[in-house]
């Protein structure tokens, strides 16, 4: 009891470290010089963004705005370079292999914490890598096919998981230890079912596996599948959040079902090796959190429900929210027995 | 028609169109030749400048460059043994066997033909049914169907190419065996990599292919000069006539079909495509000794399948906003810069654009016809290069090609190590394009297995009651079990056990 009473604190320190250090980071992100002179003529060629996931996922959305936000703030041209697999473990030691010359950045979101945390990654996204600018945060949902006939609300659904005894099927993108693992797992402890979690690296197989039918059930960010809702192929039955946010005005939050459980967030940001030349670390700190204010990446976020909660984190703000994300989940996994 | 009619009406309705479509038309033929540097690198270069241009104009660079770019990698597959892609291995199986024997031109002609045929039909198919196509293939192919494809592909591979059957397995099960390098595509657990932090990234198959294709080649020509034996590659432009073709008809169908198929399933796409035709042209051939010595029939199956593959990935993508590959996945960003979402409601609330695309393909296809004899005439003339000069540039280009894919130095090592082994290994009857096709599918198939054990809470009974599985899985072991069978018995026309 007493280590849940503390989890339950610690979440909400992080809550409240999320709002708060977002008024703060975005107050410092405005008063960003509109140049900078580039460190050497650095860079004199195209940057390589290596992403962690497949193209069609979160990640390769938000890769492909902020590119577009940095070009249209600075002018550099930024290639992506896809490397799904592993729950986003081969594009992190992919990128720590490739040379620390400034040359190649990294988009990796919050299971680069949860892997450090759970000692299956030996990399801390906030010691071996400079958090250039964290660009989204947000809270997930579980949605349904739009179609589907067994069940059409979040009772129905717990009824029909219960009744398959522990055969059902959720998609979601990360493994064991993840954001998504977790709160999945403490939901099915609550409703007291059990549910196969199969994690899809590529965003078109996740979102094709719904679709198709091939899974019963999706765990996902509004954002990232926002055409299927809008399409109506998609619907949300459940918003991990204490609140209906006003976009999901009839989509039950956690309160409404009896959850109790503070939710652990997804974000997703941009980084560079810590090794890299000190200099264009700081141009390129410069260049990514004016890519976050140009117009197109606003834009972005705000289509893709960003705007619900203060997504933009500078270097700081941005360590700061990993090192509070990462006493949470050592506190969790040590609460699961994951870790001593 | 009339929808394909506006589309055709609003592509070439303007000079920056129209100036557009051929930026897209040649440089997917330029971009797709050059091997490491593919239609990817330029669709990238050109990703944060559409949003400058119009929607539609956008979209339909990105469409062209897709058809070009795919054709594109054929002349050097033929022409040096380079595939300026994967999709394009295939075609190097025969097509520079041809070019040995002084039918060059033949065997761009027929790729040139077949690329341009199997696109169009491809298109076609699209443009009448794209929304129930796109329905049926994620209703009926999940990771159980695609791991029990990839499995029927392997077992079909396991007799291309080599001398005898075992050589043919072994050949396979090595390339499983480097696709195993790096980390797990499902836990990210670190194998083989020996605490070297480059392997980690996993053995990548375009130095690969480069070694076993372009470098091995090299030191074979270079022995015959030694020794020689040495015959400069006749020059000749003579194309494939009319009743050639005609006697291909049911391989060029079939082709269509498989590229089609293949092209539909989200994360498949092309390279398999050109793959599955090619070993079912030689399953179904009289003569399937023939093939990987310069049999025409060898490139109509891959340059067919593999273009054919390119309208079926738009699909997804337009119909359900499921990019099935990378230039698909690019597509959607440039969708979403124009404030566009690809799925069902694109078809409602952007139909013309919708339109725009399709008639930009159909036409890249035709053009491709076009521009495709042109280049043919011109580029043939390579040939005439006396070997001590052509060699050096094939290596020189092979290696920027390795180094482009990944700036790693550690790829042209592999190249340089893989065109060894391939020099090896084909003296002494092992099949390459086994290796390869273990390579690229080794990967895949992992994944797609793992997926599909959860999925089926690990139960084979479940995962092979599923009526495409089962069948697939079926058809799989019948040929293992086929071959094996006609190898004990010496009739299996060519390939000894």
């Amino acid at each position: 009891m007493h280590t849940l009473n503390l989890l339950r604190r610690s979440v909400l320190g992080l809550l409240i470290a999320l709002f708060g250090a977002g008024i703060a980071g975005a107050a410092g992100a405005a008063q960003l010089p509109d140049t900078m002179a580039k460190p050497g003529g650095f860079p004199e060629r195209p940057l390589s963004m290596i992403v962690p996931y497949g193209p069609g996922g979160g990640s390769g959305q938000v890769s492909r705005a902020m590119i577009q936000g940095v070009k249209d703030a600075t002018g550099i041209d930024i290639t992506p370079d896809y490397k799904p697999g592993g729950s986003g473990m081969v594009g992190l030691k992919t990128y720590m292999a490739a040379p620390a010359d400034g040359y190649t950045v990294l988009e990796h979101i919050d299971d680069a914490t949860s892997a450090f945390a759970i000692g299956k990654s030996k990399i801390h996204p906030a010691v071996n890598l400079i958090p250039l600018v964290i660009s989204q945060i947000t809270f997930s949902q579980i949605y349904i096919r739009g179609k589907e006939t067994r069940f059409n609300d979040w009772d129905s659904y717990v009824k029909f998981v219960k009744a398959q005894g522990g055969k059902s099927t959720i998609a979601n993108v990360s493994g064991e230890g993840s954001m998504e693992r977790i709160n999945m797992n403490r939901i099915a402890g609550h409703f007291g079912f059990k549910v196969q979690q199969i994690s899809f690296n590529k965003g078109g197989q996740r979102y094709g596996a719904l679709k198709g039918g091939q899974v019963d059930a999706l765990f996902e960010q509004p954002g990232d599948v926002r055409g299927f809702l809008d399409s109506g192929d998609f619907k949300p039955i459940l918003t991990l959040l204490f609140e209906r946010p006003s976009a999901f005005a009839k989509v039950p939050s956690m309160k409404d079902v009896g959850l109790t459980f503070t939710p652990l967030m997804r974000f997703r940001g941009f980084y560079i090796n810590k090794n890299a030349p000190a200099d264009r670390v700081k141009y390129l700190q410069w260049a990514f959190q004016k890519g976050f204010h140009t117009d197109s990446y606003q834009a972005f976020n705000k289509k893709k429900f960003m705007d619900l909660i203060p997504s933009f984190r500078d270097t700081e703000g941005a360590k700061k929210l990993i090192n509070d994300t990462m006493g949470v989940y050592k506190k969790v996994y040590k609460e699961m027995g994951l870790v001593k | 028609m009339e929808a394909f009619i506006d589309g055709t009406l609003t592509l070439f309705g303007s000079p920056l169109s129209v100036l557009i479509f051929f930026c897209g038309l040649i440089g997917g033929l330029l971009f797709g030749a050059i091997p490491g540097i593919n239609m990817l690198t330029l669709a990238a270069i050109f990703l944060p400048f559409s949003g400058l241009l119009s929607a539609s104009d956008a979209i339909m660079f990105y469409s062209v460059l897709y058809c070009s770019g795919t054709y594109g990698g054929a002349v050097t597959a033929i022409l040096f043994n380079i595939p300026g892609a994967p999709e394009n291995a295939p075609t190097a199986f025969d097509g520079y066997p041809m070019t040995q024997k002084g039918q060059a031109g033949k065997a761009i002609g027929a790729a040139v033909i077949c690329s341009a045929f199997g696109g169009t039909c491809s298109v076609l198919l699209m443009m009448l049914a794209t929304p129930v196509l796109a329905e049926v293939a994620v209703v009926y192919f999940g990771p159980p169907e695609i791991f029990a494809l990839i499995f029927f592909g392997i077992a079909v591979a396991s007799s291309v190419g080599a001398r005898t059957l075992w050589k043919g397995w072994l050949s396979v099960g090595l390339g499983l065996m480097m696709a195993t390098v790096g980390l797990d595509p499902v836990a990210g657990i670190e194998r083989y990599n020996f605490d070297y932090v480059y392997l980690l990234a996993g053995l990548h198959f375009i130095p690969i292919i480069l070694g076993f294709f372009a470098v091995s080649e090299v030191f074979v020509q270079a022995e015959k000069r030694v020794r020689g034996i040495y015959d400069m590659p006749k020059f000749a432009t003579s194309f494939p006539s009319v009743a050639e073709f005609w006697k291909l008809r049911f391989a060029v169908a079939r082709s269509v079909g498989l590229g089609f198929f293949a092209g539909i399933l989200p994360g498949i796409g092309a390279t398999l495509a050109a793959f599955l035709s090619y070993n079912e042209a030689v399953r179904w051939s009289k003569t399937p000794e023939k093939f990987g010595r310069g049999e025409l029939e060898g490139v109509v199956a891959s340059e067919t399948a593999n273009n054919a593959a390119t309208g079926a990935a738009m699909i997804p993508l337009l119909a359900l906003g499921l990019p099935g590959g990378a230039l698909t996945a690019m597509m959607v960003g440039v969708f979403q810069m124009h404030d566009i979402e690809p799925g069902p409601l694109v078809f409602i609330n952007s139909s013309d654009l919708v339109w725009v695309v399709f008639a930009a393909m159909f036409y890249a296809n035709i053009a491709i016809l076009v521009l495709g004899f042109l280049e043919t005439k011109t580029v043939l003339h390579l040939l005439k290069i006396p070997f001590q000069y052509l060699a050096p540039a094939i290596l020189l280009l092979s290696t920027v090609g390795a180094y482009a894919v990944r700036s790693l130095p550690m790829d042209v090592v592999v190249m340089f190590v893989a065109g060894l082994l391939a020099y090896l290994l084909r003296r002494t009857g092992y099949s390459v394009a086994g290796i390869i096709l273990g390579l690229i599918l080794g990967k895949l198939g992992e994944q797609n297995f793992a997926l599909a054990m959860q999925m089926v809470s690990y139960d084979m009974w479940v995962f092979i009651s599923r009526p495409i599985v089962a069948i697939l899985l079926f058809a799989g072991f019948a040929t293992i079990v086929t071959n094996l069978i006609r190898a004990l018995g010496g009739r299996n026309r060519g390939i000894a056990l």
